[in-house]
């Protein structure tokens, strides 16, 4: 448990912190802004993100069927398996 | 606990979570920027009804089917709807709000290129919903 609030902490000093702070420290408003600009990169950097995750979530699922498939050479039983208790 | 750690799990975690918070906090942001109407704005009143676009300006000039706004100037919408709900939308300048009866939605943008652009209603409203355009003409200031 100790662990994983200090995992915690971290991801949150080394990432949400940093967010938050390019997030909001940017142009204040009231200027003429150009809103097609705006909008439009919000859309890049959201799908920058949303590909990123994707790529993510399901690069690890790819990775957990070669991984844990039972054909795999790797692959080894697991001690409930090897036990006869399951 | 269990005999195994599990922190890759909680990194995934982590590293998923930060990206949606970045993507709300950047979201949230440009929402924030993009909605504050400057101070020095025209008001231009936005009436959509079936199946046209009517507009008038600060002064009392009103339009019809056409929209004359000079570059470089800020200019505040006020949109709203005789009878149905139509969406006003200039495409090129991302400009996107809905016209709904009895109720006065507002959003502005500031021309920064000079030329004629297409407005149209981008809610469907009807036999001729296709057809309700309208020009802007965006001139030189003099």
């Amino acid at each position: 448990m100790r662990n994983t609030i200090g995992l915690l902490l971290v991801l949150t000093v080394l990432f949400i912190i940093p967010t938050l702070e390019y997030a909001f420290g940017q142009e204040e408003p009231g200027k003429y802004l150009n809103r097609r600009v705006e909008i439009w990169n919000l859309f890049f950097r959201l799908m920058v993100v949303a590909f990123t995750i994707g790529a993510v979530v399901s690069g690890t699922l790819v990775w957990l069927c070669i991984r844990f498939r039972e054909s795999n050479p790797k692959a080894k039983p697991t001690k409930y398996e090897e036990s006869g208790a399951w | 606990m269990s005999e195994h750690g599990n922190w890759p799990e909680w990194v995934y975690i982590g590293v998923v979570v930060a990206l949606l918070v970045w993507v709300g906090a950047e979201a949230w942001n440009i929402e924030r920027l993009v909605e504050e109407v400057p101070e020095d704005a025209q008001v231009i009143k936005v009436t959509g009804q079936q199946w046209f676009w009517s507009f008038e300006h600060e002064d009392g000039t009103k339009e019809i089917g056409e929209l004359h706004l000079v570059k470089g100037k800020a200019y505040k919408f006020e949109v709203t709807s005789k009878d149905v709900i139509h969406s006003f939308n200039i495409h090129d300048y991302v400009v996107l709000m809905d016209a709904v009866p009895g109720r006065i939605n507002i959003v502005w943008f500031a021309p920064d290129e000079v030329g004629e652009f297409e407005i149209q209603c981008r809610e469907y409203c009807g036999l001729i919903h296709y057809n309700m355009r309208a020009k802007l003409y965006v001139e030189e200031a003099i």
